[in-house]
């Protein structure tokens, strides 16, 4: 039996891609010209897919979760001469001088990145390697994957 | 014979009339033969009672009260557990005018297409009116279960001051009532045996309902409150389980952490169901409880689940007990297969496993190599995002279906899935009742061939012949409901979404299914033709719900003058343009009492 009125932007035998395109899928979710539907409305809210709310909210705290287990970077930072050391997560800072910045701050001193200096303290890393690097040499980036600990200098030590 | 409805009535005639004879005499001896004209009535009633109350079946007791005016009237009196799908099926007066001697109420209120945020809140299905009649008509009732019913606070103190030997009281997919509530029915129930709240929403008034319960021995054998999202009294729970020697089955919310089960689980061996609270260590303790003895001491712990907050480090506690498992649940915890498989690798005689996807295709290899009693299986995804990864595929379920031959009940969700795994899953699973598939991408047809999901689905209904239950997903056209009208002769809930192409699909199911009761459908393109052509069917069945489809209002009003004895809601949303057209939801159902009177105002019933 052939269908007389139907109204399908796929047919049933050729579809390549996997999933519509944005565009498809709101023309299709509208269903018809005639009748307005609300549906697209629903494409932002918590109805699709059919999960009941108690498990969505749950499954979104996992995803924070594992998120934030994923993504913090802790490692210890210590004042040479000073036995106690601090613990900061490197994942909360944008670069170079917003991590001097906090670490100033926090020792209460001036810290900064190479250049020996009579002056400042330096802030040196230990890499993956166990070396002692200068810190501000590489990209942030590729200095956050090889940082294991931090270390800042006493003026004329390096 | 339809489904097991109490609004399974006969027509009008063979209603509740006074009986021949006075029914004074004691029911357990045949009278002498006294009376004349009314002897062999009042014996056969004597007799009838003796036999019918051993049936328990309630499709038996709905085709026995069929029989004849004295069947009816003693099938009446001798049931004592009634089951109501519909909480506006009927009024509460009918129940308690036609069942005199009930014990059991199982009712149930909103459609399921409710708990997915589909239906505005405060629409309806109150407890309170059920209570209040049954207060006065069953003073013996034992035992009330409700599944998706509004209930108050003082609901639940009428529950427990009018019922003196009240046992059971199960709320799955509850609302309206919280933890005072519960306090009242722990304190004054004395003989409760069962308090299960499952999946319910119970506020927090900061009531310590675990100390209301009574100081003595208590009958408790199942405690039930994952649910409960507040802190409780530890220390009166480690009490009350002391004091319940019966207790077999306890699930605990969150805020019980891992050293407080471990306490509890010392103290109470005997339980055979856990549900952990939360699965993590909040305080280093320099020496660490030995969670695998706890465990161990177990030995009855056949079910397991909870597993909040876990840290997969303390999952090998569970080992000990993993061999004896027959169910378990890891729906609440992100385990990946490398966590996951040396625990399911002991686990070989696993009948219900619930998990999330993220243990990946892998980790249903793993399922599928071990757990060869296997009967239900419902993966849950970790990411439910249409557009996410998706870690599970045919593959898994594929796999699965090759292992665990005696499957019966599925729920997968994914994001790919393939006409031709679907078609192998039918052909190994001959015992399926329930297959409720979600591909999460809308309209997503088969990943390898690009072609739509209707063979797959097909092949589930004609190879799976005791199919009871569908849910369809991914792209459909007309075919799929086609096979589903040919060979679905079985089934009796359909889940529709975002399918089909035009009314015939909704036709072809709608002529073809005889024994279909409930049809949830949401965003597919079926009208007016289609509704019209399943008039013939809506009085034998529980519901209809058809939500973002192409009804119009005129022909729902035409449906529902045609037929009077059914109840058409038309369910809006906050557009307050009462001439409009478009019905956004359509929920339409049976009903002996005609509409209900207590409908919001963002519901017309027609």
């Amino acid at each position: 039996m052939e269908n007389s009125n139907s109204y399908s932007p796929y047919s049933s035998s050729s579809v390549d891609s996997t999933k519509p395109s944005p565009s498809e899928s709101s023309v299709n979710l509208s269903l018809s010209l005639t009748f307005p539907s609300t549906s697209s409305q629903r494409e932002t809210s918590q109805d699709w897919p059919p999960i009941k709310p108690r498990l969505r909210d749950t499954l979104k705290s996992l995803c924070l979760r594992q998120r934030r287990y994923n993504t913090a970077l802790f490692v210890k930072v210590y004042m040479e001469g000073v036995p106690i050391g601090r613990k900061l997560d490197l994942s909360t800072f944008s670069g170079y001088e917003s991590l001097l910045e906090n670490l100033s701050h926090m020792f209460d001193t001036s810290v900064i990145c190479g250049n020996r200096d009579r002056k400042h303290h330096v802030l040196t890393y230990q890499d993956k390697d166990g070396d002692w690097m200068m810190v501000g040499d590489i990209p942030w980036d590729m200095f956050l994957e090889t940082v294991r600990r931090l270390k800042i200098t006493r003026p004329e030590r390096c | 014979m339809s489904e097991d409805d109490e609004d399974q009535s006969p027509p009008s005639d063979l209603r509740s009339q006074p009986p021949p004879c006075s029914p004074n005499k004691s029911r357990n001896c045949i009278s002498s033969s006294s009376s004349s004209q009314t002897f062999p009535d009042h014996v056969l009633e004597n007799v009838l009672e003796n036999v019918l109350q051993f049936l328990d079946s309630r499709c038996d007791r709905n085709a026995a009260s069929l029989v004849c005016k004295l069947w009816w009237k003693v099938e009446a009196l001798t049931r004592s557990e009634v089951f109501i799908g519909n909480c506006y099926a009927l009024s509460p007066a009918r129940l308690t005018q036609r069942f005199k001697r009930v014990r059991s109420l199982l009712l149930k209120g909103k459609p399921r297409f409710a708990d997915f945020n589909l239906m505005p809140p405060d629409w309806g299905a109150n407890f309170a009116p059920w209570v209040s009649t049954m207060a006065k008509a069953y003073p013996w009732l034992e035992k009330v279960d409700l599944k998706r019913m509004f209930v108050t606070d003082d609901d639940l103190a009428l529950l427990a001051e009018s019922f003196p030997g009240f046992k059971e009281l199960v709320l799955v997919c509850c609302e309206g009532f919280g933890t005072s509530g519960i306090a009242v029915v722990a304190n004054k129930c004395r003989k409760l045996k069962v308090l299960d709240l499952i999946e319910s929403e119970v506020t927090d008034d900061e009531v310590d309902w675990i100390s209301c319960f009574p100081e003595d021995v208590t009958s408790l054998e199942s405690l039930a409150f994952d649910c409960v999202e507040a802190p409780i009294n530890f220390k009166a729970l480690e009490g009350l389980v002391a004091r319940s020697p019966l207790l077999r089955k306890l699930r605990l919310n969150r805020f019980v952490s891992l050293e407080e089960v471990h306490r509890l689980l010392l103290g109470a061996p005997q339980l055979t169901s856990l549900g952990t609270g939360s699965f993590s260590q909040t305080h280093q303790s320099e020496q660490e409880p030995d969670y695998a003895a706890a465990f161990r001491a177990c030995k009855s712990v056949v079910c397991l689940s909870g597993f909040r907050e876990l840290m997969p480090e303390y999952l090998p506690a569970i080992l000990p007990v993993c061999a004896n498992l027959t169910s378990l649940n890891f729906s609440y915890a992100n385990i990946s297969p490398d966590m996951f498989k040396p625990i399911i690798h002991n686990c070989h005689k696993l009948q219900v496993f619930w998990a999330l996807d993220s243990i990946c295709d892998e980790g249903l290899q793993a399922v599928a190599a071990t757990c060869k009693e296997l009967r239900e299986l419902r993966i849950f995804p970790f990411d439910p995002r249409e557009d996410s990864e998706g870690p599970v595929s045919e593959l898994g379920l594929q796999a699965i279906s090759e292992g665990c031959r005696k499957l019966e009940s599925v729920l997968y969700f994914c994001q790919r899935m393939t006409n031709a795994a679907l078609v192998a899953i039918s052909q190994n699973c001959p015992e399926l009742t329930v297959f409720r598939l979600c591909i999460m991408g809308r309209h997503r047809p088969d990943h390898v061939t690009g072609k739509a999901m209707d063979e797959g689905f097909g092949a589930i209904v004609k190879n799976c012949k005791k199919l009871t239950r569908l849910a369809v997903s991914g792209l459909l056209t007309d075919q799929a409901f086609r096979y589903m009208g040919e060979y679905g002769k079985l089934i009796r809930t359909l889940s529709v979404a975002f399918a089909g192409d035009s009314d015939m699909a909704l036709r072809h199911v709608l002529e073809g299914c005889p024994k279909l009761q409930k049809l949830e459908i949401r965003d597919s393109p079926f009208g007016d033709v289609a509704l019209r052509s399943g008039m013939h069917r809506y009085y034998n069945m529980r519901f209809v719900w058809m939500s973002a489809c192409s009804l119009s209002m005129g022909c729902c009003k035409d449906v529902a003058r045609a037929m009077p004895n059914l109840v058409v809601e038309v369910i809006g949303s906050d557009d307050d343009d009462e001439n409009r057209e478009y019905v956004e939801t359509l929920y339409m159902y049976r009903s002996l009492d005609g509409p209900r009177k207590d409908a919001p105002q963002f519901v017309t019933i027609l």
